[in-house]
C-alpha cells in the first residue's frame, strides 16, 4: 500500500463539456474518492459549469476539491488546465472565460478563446499546459518556451498516456523538454469518463456533436477505452519511469487554496438615504411599512414576531438581501405593476411589512415553516412574480440600476429527457429517421422514466435486436445529462462584487440578455444571491380587474381606498361556496380538471383549505397516494391517526396526511432521524440523482429509521415516495400561501362581479386552462351580457358597458349566485378577439371613429387602414351598427379600390366624395345562421349568435345523443352517449395513462375520462377530432361528473353540415381528380368546417 | 401516404383511399398523422419525379395527337382537332385514353370538350372518370361546380366564397360589373374562356431538343448484325452533332421500335465524355452479347433512335499527325472499365477507397466504379487523373489528398487475416520477446507500442476485445506488425497475431 505515490487528478472533462465528456461530475467526483485520490479537479472546455456540482459531492466525500478549467483556444494553441491559486485567481478565469464568451465573433456555447488572453489574465492561477509531444523538439520549445517564461512557478507540463503506439517515446521528449525548460512534468490521464464503460456513451455523444452517426464517425471516435479513471497503482505502472511526475500531481493540488466557499454572501449594498447601515434601513423600512399595514396599532405579538425576525435577519446577515428585493418590489409598486413574492423567506412579518408579500399574519400564524430556518446554512430564497405583460419594465429597472456588471441571469441546464434523450441516440445510432420519430412520438411528454419494453414495441422494434439494445441502453446512459445552458425564466443574480469576476457571463439567444453559468441549485450552492423576477399572467389579470372595480363600481375597504390584494374582504363564504361547487372557470390554480374534481368533496370554508387544495392536486402527494386517505379523513370517513404527538405537531392540519414539502422534510427529521441538512440534501438529491440509484441509501435511512422508531413501514413507505415526488416537483407549502392568496382573489372577484373577471382575463389572455370561448361562455351563464365587437363601439382590448343586470339570466347551475352577482356591466368584446388584426391599426380606427363611422366606404376613407384590415373587420361581422352583416360588409369591402388609396388622403375632407356609391345591385345568397356561426368561430373563436352544436342536435338526437346539459338528471352508472366539441385533453403525468377529456355542446360541458385500454383503441380519436362521440357509463360521485369512455366516434366531419348549402342541384362533394387529394405547392387546403372549430387543447 | 417538408414541418401530401378512410386528410402535420395512428407508412414526396413521370406519359399520348401540353402538376391537355376521328370518334377516343391508362395502372379522370377551360372543369370536378360536354352544354355543366372549376387562384376564390358565391351557377348571370370591379377582370376571362366566348390556346409542350438520331426503316430489320451497322451509322451522326456542342456522352440510349409497337430501350454510360464512334459501338456490343437471346425482335424493327440522355463538355486533344487522336494511359483504362461495366454490370466493377475506421482491416473498402466516378471532390484528385479531364489540371491532379490516418503508421503489406502466431511477452501490457510465424522463430530486438484499439461496439460482427497492436522489429532487421487480443489478467490467456509486414 504504502509503495503506491498518492495522486490526485486534474485534466478531468465531465459532461459539462458538452457533448464530449461522458460522466457527471458527481460520478467522477465519487469515483476518485472511492479510487483513493488525494484530490480532484474538474476542468470542462472554456466552463466551469459543472464545477459548483462537483463541489457539492465533494464536500460530501470529504476529498479535497479544486475548480477549474480546461481552457482550449481557437488559435491552434494546446489546451491548458487552469486551476485559480486563489480568490485573485478565479476572478481572472471569471474575466478571461467572461471576455472570449462575449467576443462578437463569438456564438452562443462557442467561446472564442485566444491564446493572448491566457497572457493577459493568467495570474494567480495554476497551469498545465497538454502540449502535442509527437511533434518535433524545436517546435515544442518555441512553444513553451514562452509560456514558462511567463508564468514561471505557476506552470506545469502535462503529460497523458494515449496508447497510440508512441506513448514510450512522446513521454521521453516530454521528460527531456521538461528538463531543458525546468517546467515540472505532471500526471493526468486526460479524463472523459470514470469508468470504462461509458467509452459507448463517448462515441455516441461524438456523434451527436458531429451531427452524424456513429459508424460515420470513423477517425473522430477515440480508438481506444483509456480515458477514464485508474487506479493510482495503474498510475504509477504507466508513469514508472518519471514518478516524479505523479508527484507533482501533489504539488500542483498544493498550489491551489481558492474555494468555492469564498464566493459567499456577495450581496449588493443597498444604499441609505440616511446613511444608515443596511440593518438599520431595513428595520426603519420594515417600522415604517408596520404601520401602515396595521392602521390601527401593532399586536403585541405580532411586534414581538418582527423583533424576532430581525433579529434574525441581523444574525445572519441578511438584511442587504431583503432590501434589494424590497427595492425591486418598491419599484414595481411604483409602477403599479401587481407583485406578491413567495418562498418561506417571503412568508414573514418583516416582508408583510415591506410589501414584498400580501400573505398577513393571520394566513401566516398558520404556516409549518416560515422564514428562514436557522440551522440550514442557505440564503434565503424570494421569488417574486408579476404581472406577465409587464415584467420586462422590471427587468429592465434591474439591469439600469445594478448595471451589467453586477447582474444577471441565472442558467437553465437543459437536459437530456426521455423524448429527446431518445431522439438524439437513435439519430446518432443510424436509425432511420421514421423510426426516430416513431420512438421519440412513443414516448410521451417530459419524462425522465427509464424507457425500453413498451416503447421499442411502438416503434415496432425487436428489442433482442443489438442495435435497438444498444440504443436503449445509451438512451437511458444519457438521460439527465447536460445539453446546453439555458437562461433561467427570470431568476436574476445580482453581487456587490464585479459579476464577471465571481462567474463566467455568457450570451443568451437574446442580445440584451446575458446569463451566468450556474444555475439556481449552484446559486443555493455557492450562497449567491438570486431574485426570480417570474411572470404571472394572474397577476395580469387582477391588476385588470382592480382597476375595472375603481373605475366603473363604487366599491371600497373600510377606510374608503379602492381595494388591493390585501385589502379583498377576507374569509367571505359566498365566495368558497363558489368554489365549493367546483364554479372556478377562470379561478387561478383551480380551475383545472383534476381541480375541479377534488372540490366538491374538499368543500374548502377557509383560507388555509384553499392552500391545501392548492398543493393536493400535484404529483407529489399523488404519488405518495396521500390525497384519498385525506379526501376520506376530510369527509368524516376515517379518524386521523398520528402514530404520536411529534407526529400530531407535523401532521395535525392536514389530518395526518404528509401533503407538503415541508411535512416530508419534517418527518425525515422528526422521525426519520435526518438532521435538517441531510434532509436538505434528500430532496436535492431527489431531483438531481433520481435515476442513479444513489437515492437508495437515503431510503433505506429513512424508512429503516421510522420503523426503528415504530412506525409502520408501509407508511413509512409512502412518506418516501411522496418525498420522490417533490423532489421533480416540489410546492412547499410557503407557496401555496401566497398562491392561495391569488385563488381567492381571483375567486372574489369572479363571484360578485363576473363582468370584471370575464373582462380582465380576455385582456390578459394568453392564459390559463380555457379558451376565450369558455370564459365567455362561463360569464354568459352568470348572467353577464356579452357583446359582438364592432367598429362603433369596441376599442382594442373588451370593456364594460352600461347594462342592466337580469339574475334572471343566469343558468340554473348557477341559480345560487343571483343574489350574490353584483354586476351592473355589460361586456363588449374588442377587437383583440378577432383573428389576424394589429393593436396599432386598431388604435389608429377609435382615434378617428369621431361620431362614429357611417358606411365601410366611410371607415376606409377615414381611418386610412388598407382593405385587407376591413375585410377581417367584415370577416368578424363586425360592422352590424351600420347595420350590415358579414358578407354585405365584406361585398362593400371588395368593391373599395386601392388603385386610388394613394390619393385619397389628401381628400381626407372632402365632403364631396360620397360615402356610398351607387352600381348595380347583386344578389348576394342570404347566409344561414350555421354559417354566421361557422364564420364567428373562423375570426373569433367563439360565437355570440349560437353553439355550433345547437344546429346538429336533431341529428344527434335522432342517433341517441343527450345534451351535457341532462346529465345531472340521470342516473349512476347509465349508460350513455353525449357529444361535443373537443375543449381540452389532458394526461396528467401521474394518472397512470388516463386522459381526460372536456367536451361541449350548446347545453354545457362534460367530462369524460378515457382509460388507458380505451384510448389506445380510440387513439386517433381521442387525438384528432374535433366533433366527438363517446358513449360510456355516467358516474356522478358528490355533484362530480364523469362519463367513463367505452366508445368514442370522430364526428369532425358532422360539422360540414353547418355550411352545406340548401339541398340544390348539389353534385356529390367535389373534390379535385384521382382518388384522394394532393397538393404538392401552395397552402394545404381548408378541410372544411372542423378545420375552422378549436383543435382542442392539450395539456399534460 | 406521401409527405413532403413545408415551412418545417411535414405535411401529408398524398395518400391512398386506406388512409383516407382513416379521416385523414392532405395539409395535415405528419406528426398529428402518426399520432392517430403510429403505424402508418410514410414516404417522401417526389415531385421532381413526379414531374418526370407526367413528362413521360405526355410523350406517351403523342398516340393520339402531337398536340400535347403539360398542365400543372396532375394534368395533361390534348389538343384532338382533327385526330378524333383517328380513334373511332370522341367518345371513343376519350374511352380508350382512360382505358389505356389504367391499363398502365393510373386512376384517371378524364374530360372532353370544345373548349379547355371546359375540358379542364370537366376532367377535375364532374365527378365521373370520363365525360364529354356537347358544344353548348358548358353552362349547363359548369353550374353546380365549384369556384376552383374556373382555374382561378384560391385567393380569388376565397374572396367570392367568403361573400356566399361558391358555385358557378351563382356568377354565370350575374351582372359584370361588380363581378369585375371586385375579383378582377381574370375570373370574367375565365368564365367566358370555360363557355368558348373567348378563344384560348393551348400551349404544346416543346420537347427539350434531344441530342438524339434516329432511322426510319421502310423495311423493318431483325438481325443483330444489321442493328449494329445501323448503330455505327447513327454513332457516326451523333459525332458531328457532339462535336459542333463541343460534347461528349456520358449515357446513352438506343431505342428499338418494334412494328407492333413495343419499345427496347438499351443504355450504357461512360466514365468520361465520349464521342468516337467505334468506342460507342464497342460499348453497345458488350450489351448485345449480354442481351443477344432476350432481345426478341417479332416482326422487326421499324424505327431505330440513338440518344444521348446526358452529355458534358468534351475536352479537344491534339491529333497527331497521322490523324489518330492521341490516347493517354487512363483513357484506355476507362475505356476498359467503361466496357467491362457494359458486358457484366455496374455492380461488377469496384475501387478500393480508403474508409475511415480506427479498425486496420475496415480501413479500405470497395466501391462501385459508378459511385466512385461521382464521388464529390473528396477524392477529386483520383477523378481527374482518371478521367482525363484534367489535361490542363496537372497541378490539381498532383494535390493527392493526404489522408491522415492514426499516429503510428501502418504496414505496407497487410494480410488478408491476422495469423495466429505463438508468443512470449512482456506482462501486463509490453511487447513480446519472440514468436513463432509460419513456423520459424523470431527474436524481437525491438518494440514500440502498444496502440490499442478497442472493437466497434455498435456492430454486431465487432471484434471481441481490444487489441494492442506492437511494431516490432527482429534480430535480423526484419519488421512485422504484431497485436495481442486479450489481457493477461482476463480468465483465458491473450492470443498473439501477426497482421502486418513493413518493408
Amino acid at each position: 500500500m504504502s509503495d503506491i505515490p498518492p495522486y490526485a487528478e486534474f485534466g478531468i472533462q465531465s459532461n459539462f463539456s458538452f457533448l464530449r465528456g461522458a460522466s457527471r461530475p458527481e460520478e467522477l467526483v465519487l469515483t476518485a474518492k472511492l479510487m483513493g485520490y488525494t484530490a480532484i479537479g474538474l476542468a470542462d472546455r472554456n466552463s466551469v459549469a459543472g464545477v459548483v456540482r462537483a463541489w457539492k459531492q465533494a464536500e460530501e466525500q470529504e476529498i479535497d476539491y479544486h475548480p477549474g478549467c480546461r481552457l482550449v483556444f481557437s488559435d491552434d494553441a494546446p489546451d491548458v488546465l487552469a486551476y485559480p491559486q486563489d480568490r485573485q485567481g478565479w476572478a481572472h478565469l471569471c474575466r478571461m472565460l467572461t471576455q472570449a464568451n462575449m467576443r462578437e465573433e463569438a456564438q452562443k456555447g462557442a467561446p472564442l478563446l485566444y491564446w493572448q488572453d491566457l497572457f493577459d489574465w493568467g495570474d494567480n492561477i495554476s497551469l498545465a499546459i497538454l502540449a502535442d509531444f509527437s511533434q518535433p523538439a524545436d517546435a515544442l520549445l518555441a512553444q513553451l518556451q514562452p509560456f514558462k517564461d511567463r508564468f514561471g512557478r505557476s506552470a506545469w507540463i502535462a503529460l497523458a498516456p494515449l496508447y497510440k503506439g508512441d506513448d514510450r517515446w512522446r513521454f521521453a521528449q516530454a521528460a527531456s523538454i521538461s528538463n531543458e525548460l525546468g517546467l515540472p512534468l505532471m500526471a493526468t490521464n486526460d479524463v472523459l469518463y470514470h469508468a470504462k464503460d461509458r467509452r459507448a456513451l463517448q462515441d455516441v455523444l461524438t456523434a451527436i456533436r458531429l451531427k452524424t452517426t456513429v459508424p460515420k464517425s470513423g477517425l473522430e471516435l477515440e480508438m481506444n477505452a483509456e480515458r477514464h479513471l485508474k487506479l493510482p497503482r495503474e498510475m504509477q505502472r504507466l508513469f514508472r519511469d518519471y514518478l516524479q511526475a505523479l508527484a507533482e500531481t501533489q504539488r500542483f493540488a498544493a498550489s491551489l487554496s481558492f474555494s468555492l466557499k469564498e464566493l459567499e454572501h456577495n450581496y449588493p449594498d443597498e444604499v441609505s438615504e440616511r446613511g444608515l447601515t443596511a440593518q438599520a434601513e431595513l428595520e426603519r423600512l420594515t417600522w415604517e411599512g408596520a404601520k401602515r399595514r396595521f392602521p390601527k396599532g401593532l399586536e403585541p405579538k405580532h411586534e414581538e414576531l418582527i423583533r424576532k425576525e430581525l433579529t434574525l435577519i441581523e444574525k445572519k446577515n441578511y438584511a442587504r438581501y431583503f432590501l434589494t428585493v424590497f427595492d425591486i418590489v418598491r419599484f414595481a409598486r411604483r409602477q403599479r405593476i401587481l407583485c406578491q413574492g413567495r418562498g418561506s423567506a417571503a412568508n414573514s412579518l418583516v416582508c408583510y411589512c415591506l410589501g414584498i408579500t400580501d400573505v398577513g399574519p393571520d394566513i401566516m400564524d398558520h404556516l409549518l415553516e416560515r422564514f428562514i430556518s436557522e440551522e440550514r446554512n442557505e440564503p434565503p430564497d424570494i421569488d417574486v412574480d408579476f404581472e406577465h405583460d409587464r415584467r420586462a419594465e422590471v427587468i429592465a429597472y434591474i439591469y439600469q440600476k445594478y448595471s451589467e456588471k453586477n447582474t444577471a441571469l441565472a442558467a437553465a441546464v437543459i437536459s437530456y429527457r426521455g423524448r429527446s434523450a431518445m431522439r438524439e441516440v437513435a439519430k446518432a445510432m443510424g436509425l432511420s429517421e421514421d423510426i426516430v420519430n416513431a420512438l421519440a412520438g412513443s414516448i410521451w411528454g417530459w419524462s425522465s422514466k427509464e424507457v425500453g419494453e413498451q416503447e421499442a414495441g411502438a416503434a415496432g422494434l425487436d428489442r433482442s435486436d443489438p442495435l435497438t439494445r444498444h440504443t436503449f441502453e445509451r438512451a437511458n446512459e444519457i438521460m439527465g445529462f447536460p445539453r446546453h445552458l439555458s437562461q433561467h425564466v427570470g431568476g436574476f443574480v445580482i453581487t456587490r462584487d464585479r459579476l464577471d469576476e465571481i462567474v463566467p457571463i455568457v450570451k443568451t439567444a437574446m442580445e440584451e440578455r446575458k446569463m451566468i453559468e450556474w444555475d439556481k441549485d449552484d446559486l443555493d450552492n455557492v450562497g449567491l444571491l438570486k431574485v426570480d423576477i417570474l411572470a404571472l399572467g394572474m397577476l395580469s389579470c387582477l391588476r385588470r380587474c382592480f382597476d375595472l372595480l375603481e373605475t366603473h363600481y363604487p366599491a371600497r375597504d373600510s377606510f374608503g381606498r379602492p381595494y388591493t390584494l390585501a385589502t379583498l374582504p377576507q374569509e367571505e363564504k359566498p365566495v368558497y361556496d363558489m368554489i365549493s361547487r367546483a364554479d372556478t372557470i377562470g379561478v387561478f390554480q383551480v380551475e383545472s380538471r383534476a381541480q375541479m374534481s377534488m372540490l366538491p368533496r374538499l368543500q374548502p370554508q377557509t383560507f388555509y383549505d384553499l392552500v391545501i387544495e392548492v398543493a393536493i392536486v400535484r404529483p407529489g402527494p399523488i404519488q405518495g397516494d396521500m390525497v384519498h386517505p385525506y379526501l376520506r379523513r376530510r369527509e368524516g370517513r376515517e379518524k386521523p391517526e398520528y402514530h404520536n404527538d411529534e407526529l400530531r405537531a407535523i401532521l395535525g392540519k392536514t389530518l395526518g396526511v404528509p401533503l407538503f414539502q415541508e411535512q416530508a422534510m419534517k418527518i425525515a427529521i422528526v422521525a426519520g432521524g435526518f438532521t435538517s441538512s441531510e434532509a436538505d440534501q434528500l430532496r436535492r438529491a431527489m431531483a438531481t440523482f433520481r435515476r442513479t440509484g444513489a437515492v437508495r441509501h437515503y431510503r433505506d435511512k429513512l424508512v429503516e429509521g421510522m420503523v426503528r422508531k415504530g412506525y409502520p413501514r408501509d407508511f413509512a413507505e409512502r412518506c418516501f415516495r411522496q418525498l420522490e415526488g417533490f423532489g421533480e416537483y416540489g410546492f412547499p407549502e410557503s407557496h401555496a400561501a401566497s398562491f392561495a392568496l391569488l385563488v381567492y382573489a381571483s375567486a372574489w372577484f369572479k363571484a360578485y362581479y363576473p363582468d370584471i373577471f370575464c373582462t380582465a382575463l380576455l385582456n390578459s389572455q394568453p392564459m390559463g386552462f380555457y379558451a376565450p370561448a369558455q370564459l365567455v361562455r362561463d360569464a354568459r351563464e352568470h348572467g353577464v351580457e356579452i357583446r359582438e365587437p364592432d367598429i362603433n363601439f369596441s376599442v382594442w382590448d373588451s370593456t364594460l358597458e352600461q347594462a342592466t343586470f337580469k339574475p334572471s339570466r343566469i343558468a340554473p347551475q348557477h341559480r345560487s349566485m343571483r343574489s350574490i352577482i353584483r354586476t351592473a356591466h355589460g361586456l363588449r368584446l374588442g377587437f383583440r378577439q378577432i383573428k389576424g388584426l394589429a393593436q396599432q391599426d386598431m388604435e389608429q380606427l377609435v382615434t378617428r371613429r369621431g361620431e362614429g363611422y357611417k358606411s365601410v366606404r366611410d371607415l376606409w376613407l377615414r381611418s386610412g387602414l388598407p382593405k385587407s384590415v376591413l375585410a377581417r373587420l367584415a370577416e368578424a361581422d363586425a360592422f352590424r351598427s351600420i347595420g350590415l352583416d358579414r358578407r354585405a360588409a365584406l361585398w362593400a369591402v371588395h368593391a373599395l379600390d386601392e388603385a386610388r388609396a394613394s390619393d385619397r388622403l389628401p381628400l381626407l375632407d372632402r365632403r364631396e366624395i360620397g360615402l356610398f356609391e351607387a352600381e348595380p345591385q347583386m344578389e348576394l345568397p342570404a347566409m344561414r345562421p350555421s354559417e354566421h356561426v361557422v364564420s364567428d368561430y373562423r375570426s373569433l373563436s367563439l360565437s355570440l349568435k349560437a353553439h355550433p352544436l345547437a344546429f346538429l342536435r336533431d341529428q344527434l338526437k335522432q342517433s341517441g345523443v343527450v345534451p351535457n346539459g341532462s346529465l345531472r338528471d340521470r342516473r349512476n352508472g347509465q349508460r350513455i352517449s353525449v357529444a361535443g366539441l373537443v375543449l381540452i385533453r389532458q394526461r396528467p403525468g401521474t394518472s397512470k395513462g388516463i386522459i381526460f377529456m372536456t367536451i361541449e355542446d350548446e347545453t354545457g360541458t362534460t367530462n369524460i375520462v378515457v382509460r388507458t385500454q380505451v384510448f389506445e383503441k380510440f387513439r386517433p380519436e381521442v387525438l384528432g377530432s374535433r366533433l366527438v362521440r363517446v358513449t360510456g357509463r355516467l358516474q356522478i360521485v358528490s355533484d362530480v361528473i364523469h362519463v367513463i369512455a367505452e366508445k368514442i366516434e370522430d364526428l369532425s366531419s358532422w360539422l360540414n353540415l353547418l355550411t352545406k348549402e340548401e339541398e340544390r342541384s348539389a353534385p356529390p362533394e367535389s373534390k379535385p381528380a384521382g382518388q384522394g387529394s394532393h397538393t404538392v405547392s401552395g397552402p394545404p387546403r381548408v378541410a372544411g368546417v372542423s378545420a375552422v372549430m378549436p383543435k382542442g387543447r392539450n395539456f399534460h | 401516404m406521401l409527405s413532403h417538408r413545408e415551412d418545417n414541418t411535414q405535411r401529408i401530401a398524398a395518400m391512398n383511399e386506406a388512409a383516407e378512410a382513416l379521416g385523414l386528410r392532405v395539409g395535415l402535420g405528419i406528426a398529428d398523422a402518426r399520432a392517430m395512428h403510429p403505424d402508418l407508412e410514410v414516404l417522401e414526396a417526389d415531385p421532381v419525379g413526379d414531374e418526370r413521370l407526367l413528362t413521360r406519359l405526355a410523350d406517351w399520348c403523342d398516340h393520339f395527337t402531337p398536340l400535347v401540353a403539360i398542365d400543372g402538376y396532375d394534368g395533361l391537355l390534348l389538343d384532338i382537332s382533327g385526330c378524333a376521328h383517328l380513334f373511332g370518334g370522341e367518345d371513343a377516343l376519350l374511352q380508350e385514353v382512360v382505358r389505356r391508362l389504367a391499363a398502365q395502372g393510373f386512376d384517371a379522370r378524364a374530360g372532353l370538350a370544345s373548349t379547355p377551360g371546359m375540358a379542364w372543369a370537366a376532367a377535375r370536378f364532374s365527378g365521373r372518370a370520363a365525360v364529354n360536354i356537347p358544344a353548348g352544354g358548358e353552362g349547363e355543366a359548369l353550374t353546380p361546380m365549384p369556384l376552383a372549376a374556373l382555374r382561378i387562384a384560391e385567393e380569388a376564390q376565397r374572396k367570392l366564397e367568403s361573400v356566399g358565391l361558391r358555385r358557378v351557377g351563382a356568377l354565370l348571370n350575374a351582372p359584370r360589373g361588380p363581378l369585375v370591379r371586385r375579383f378582377g377582370r381574370l375570373l370574367v376571362t375565365r368564365l367566358d374562356q370555360a363557355l368558348g366566348l373567348v378563344e384560348e390556346a393551348i400551349s404544346p409542350r416543346l420537347p427539350v431538343p434531344p441530342l438524339s438520331v434516329e432511322r426510319r426503316l421502310g423495311e423493318p430489320i431483325s438481325l443483330l448484325d444489321d442493328i449494329k451497322d445501323l448503330l455505327l451509322l447513327l454513332a457516326r451522326t451523333l459525332r458531328q452533332d457532339l462535336e459542333r456542342r463541343g460534347e461528349g456522352v456520358r449515357q446513352l440510349t438506343l431505342s428499338l421500335f418494334r412494328v407492333d409497337g413495343v419499345v427496347s430501350r438499351i443504355s450504357v454510360s461512360t466514365s468520361r465524355p465520349l464521342r468516337e464512334p467505334q468506342a460507342i459501338a464497342l460499348l453497345f456490343r458488350e450489351k448485345f452479347a449480354v442481351l443477344e437471346d432476350s432481345l426478341d425482335p417479332g416482326q422487326g424493327f421499324e424505327l431505330v433512335r440513338l440518344a444521348a440522355a446526358s452529355t458534358a463538355p468534351f475536352v479537344e486533344k491534339q491529333e497527331d499527325l497521322h490523324g489518330d487522336a492521341v490516347v493517354v494511359e487512363d483513357e484506355r483504362f476507362s475505356l476498359m472499365v467503361d466496357r467491362l461495366r457494359a458486358r457484366l454490370g455496374d455492380a461488377a466493377v469496384m475501387m478500393p477507397t480508403p474508409a475511415e475506421s480506427h479498425i486496420p482491416e475496415r480501413q479500405a473498402e470497395f466501391m462501385s466504379f459508378r459511385d466512385w466516378v461521382r464521388q464529390p471532390a473528396r477524392s477529386g484528385a483520383h477523378r481527374f487523373v482518371m478521367n482525363g479531364r484534367g489535361s490542363g489540371g496537372a497541378a490539381a491532379a498532383v494535390q493527392q489528398e493526404e489522408v491522415t490516418w492514426s499516429v503510428s503508421p501502418r504496414p505496407l503489406r497487410l494480410l488478408a487475416r491476422p495469423e495466429l502466431v505463438e508468443a512470449a511477452a512482456e506482462v501486463p501490457e509490453g511487447p513480446p520477446f519472440s514468436f513463432r510465424w509460419r513456423k520459424a522463430l523470431y527474436r524481437v530486438s525491438r518494440a514500440e507500442g502498444p496502440e490499442r484499439i478497442e472493437p466497434e461496439w455498435w456492430r454486431e460482427a465487432a471484434i471481441s476485445a481490444a487489441r494492442d497492436y506492437f511494431r516490432v522489429e527482429d534480430m535480423e532487421g526484419r519488421r512485422f506488425w504484431l497485436f495481442r487480443e486479450g489481457t493477461y489478467d482476463g480468465e483465458t490467456m491473450p492470443r498473439w497475431y501477426l497482421h502486418g509486414l513493413f518493408p
